[in-house]
């Protein structure tokens, strides 16, 4: 679009760019659309996936975007449309209310059909993945709307509990979940724990980024250092600060 | 800029974007002066500060000490390095003063012969600055939060004071009644705002996590309450369902226009919301740091494009861009936590510090004002209050 005039916010740049820290690991600050889906595949392949038996679809959690790209908003955006072609799922991950978990709507298929081989719930999944997770971007369903829009019975119900593609949530509503994700919950918030107690007990609460990815994990962490330095950066639970020998990460005491 | 200067100068743009170019230089620009400071009245902290929209001259403080004071913020002296006085107070010694901390001080919109006081002694004070002496005292049953008048009313001179009573009381001036009562919330009130667009038109924001805008005018409830997910049940738990935030909401701010909302609240975010509607616009400013168990004063700038959110986050004042979210800077420059900002187009943000040592000035950095005609004024000061 070429405008006559220029907008006033455009002679000020509001956009400042950071030199110094590009060099040490981090990826470039740019800020286009579709880095956002390059910016998704790169932590999911930060994701370990022998660590359950690659049982799991790989999972993002929404926050560690936003330790990679400044702009929150544009992430949000991008993921609400990623979402809304069908190519991604968000879940509430339970731990945290602010906690989503982020997966690649063909790798859950993938992985749920896969794990439900040979049991009696599995033709329900089945009917479940194709009706529901394909057209509605809920993070939640109440039993009103899965009786009467999806049609499905209430021992229907209890077999997709039982599979573990439900949750309950509360009385009559249930969170749409990942199968055999209680591992997966338990290891990450041990890790993180882990993580940040690192960070805290340095000297001065602060270590650069750097170092603390080069060092040596404690049985705790069984996710990759990076997985949990993106996690505990876009979080907030501690601060990213650009300094000249690289970012440092200082623990913010709340 | 000299492209924005030349341009006015032939007549190829307007004023005013020259204006708006100017104050977002200087918001951009915005540091702590080391020559402007103001009179060290207070005590205690500072808990609210407003400065007059006539001239923006005068500046009233209200302390945690029950103390106002009221500064003349002009610099008459031809130095740079200055001391903003206090043109008057109403110190402990006199007899009308407040006798707990003064919660929220405002100006009376149209002239300054007038301002009104609330504070934790159960009492809303309306001075005469004359004599300074309250003309009116309402008294309520709780301990007042905050009270607002409406920058634009014409057609009413009413007051909205929000308390520890979950009913929201409109005080009016002209009658001294206060029959007028607001239904809705269930927990204590802690911030009301008019909107500056409509003159009936009051969002009130209380501990029971809800915002709700209503029309004075309307006999039955709320026009709305703000919904975080805006409808979509789906997103977080049954309990949450028709809140603004996930904890208390402490922070109510239009933009100058009027046309959005920024609340704030204990659950550390800070949301936009669209005035009209009461739509989350769902801009993402990350973790907005509020610890503060009373009402949090924060501040958007007015004729700047883009505008700015100046809140203050610990013992600095944050400055988000407002539809974007992004964090521009943080103004640092108190040694304590800062607990409120105001906002004015010619002087910068001011900020109370409730330690006694600070009241500071943050000015940009270049004052290239003489080229300005009678654009853009003098200087712009940020005058950050800190918290104890």
């Amino acid at each position: 679009m070429s405008r006559k005039r220029a907008l006033i916010s455009d002679a000020f740049n509001l956009k400042k760019r950071r030199n110094g820290t590009e060099q040490f690991g981090a990826t470039a600050a740019e800020e286009g659309p579709a880095d956002i889906k390059s910016s998704l595949e790169y932590l999911m392949t930060l994701f370990p996936r022998k660590l359950f038996n690659d049982a799991l679809p790989q999972i993002v959690l929404k926050h560690q975007l936003y330790s990679i790209h400044s702009d929150r908003t544009l992430v949000d955006k991008e993921l609400n449309k990623m979402r809304e072609r069908g190519d991604l799922l968000m879940f509430q991950l339970g731990f945290d209310a602010e906690a989503f978990g982020l997966v690649f709507t063909s790798d859950y298929k993938a992985k749920v059909l896969v794990g439900e081989e040979g049991k009696t719930t599995q033709t329900t999944v089945e009917r479940f993945l194709e009706k529901v997770v394909t057209v509605c971007t809920d993070l939640s369903f109440t039993k009103d709307k899965m009786l009467k829009e999806f049609l499905f019975t209430d021992s229907e119900i209890t077999q997709l509990v039982k599979s573990g593609v439900l949750t309950v949530r509360d009385a009559g509503s249930w969170w749409l979940s990942i199968p055999n994700s209680g591992k997966f919950t338990k290891y990450f918030i041990k890790g993180r724990k882990a993580v940040l107690n690192m960070v805290k007990k340095s000297k001065y609460g602060e270590v650069l980024k750097a170092e603390i990815e080069e060092r040596r994990t404690n049985s705790q962490v069984k996710f990759h250092m990076k997985y949990h330095i993106h996690d505990i950066v876009g979080a907030e639970l501690v601060e990213s600060i650009p300094t000249t020998s690289g970012t440092l990460l200082r623990f913010v005491d709340s | 800029m000299l492209g924005f200067l030349t341009a006015r100068r032939a007549g190829l743009d307007d004023p005013l974007r020259l204006r708006r170019a100017e104050s977002t230089r200087r918001v951009l620009g915005l540091q702590l002066n080391p020559d402007r400071d103001v009179d060290r009245i207070h005590g205690n902290g500072i808990n609210a500060i407003d400065i007059e929209a006539v001239e923006g001259r005068y500046m009233l403080s209200g302390g945690a000490d029950g103390v106002i004071v009221i500064y003349d913020l002009e610099n008459f002296s031809g130095k740079l390095q200055y001391t903003c006085k206090a043109v008057c107070t109403i110190g402990r010694s006199s007899r009308y003063v407040h006798k707990f901390s003064v919660e929220t001080v405002q100006w009376y919109p149209y002239d300054t012969g007038m301002f009104v006081s609330s504070s934790f002694d159960k009492t809303m004070k309306v001075w005469d600055t004359e004599t300074l002496k309250p003309a009116e005292v309402f008294q309520f049953e709780g301990n007042v939060y905050c009270h607002h008048l409406s920058p634009i009313a014409r057609k009413h001179s009413l007051i909205a004071v929000g308390t520890t009573n979950p009913k929201i009381q409109l005080c009016d001036l002209k009658s001294g009644s206060r029959i007028h009562i607001l239904q809705g919330h269930r927990a204590e009130v802690l911030s009301v705002r008019w909107s500056p667009r409509y003159e009936h038109i009051l969002a009130t924001a209380s501990a029971d996590s809800k915002v709700k805008v209503w029309d004075v005018r309307r006999a039955s409830g709320s026009l709305f309450t703000l919904d975080q997910h805006n409808g979509d049940k789906s997103k977080a738990s049954s309990e949450a369902v028709n809140t603004a935030h996930n904890g208390r909401v402490n922070g109510l701010c239009f933009t100058g226009d009027g046309l959005y909302l920024l609340t704030t609240g204990t659950d550390d975010r800070m949301r936009l919301w669209n005035s009209a509607t009461g739509e989350n616009t769902l801009v993402n400013y990350g973790k907005v740091c509020n610890e503060s168990r009373k009402r949090l004063q924060f501040t958007v700038s007015r004729g700047c494009s883009p505008e700015f959110v100046f809140v203050p986050c610990g013992s600095s004042v944050a400055v988000y861009t407002l539809h974007t979210g992004e964090l521009v800077t943080m103004l640092r420059g108190h040694y304590n936590n800062v607990d409120c900002c105001e906002f004015h187009p010619d002087y910068q943000v001011s900020s109370s510090d409730l330690s006694p040592n600070s009241q500071e000035w943050f000015v940009p950095r270049m004052l290239t004002v003489t080229l300005l005609d009678s654009l853009c004024s003098s200087y712009f000061c940020f005058i950050s209050s800190a918290l104890q």
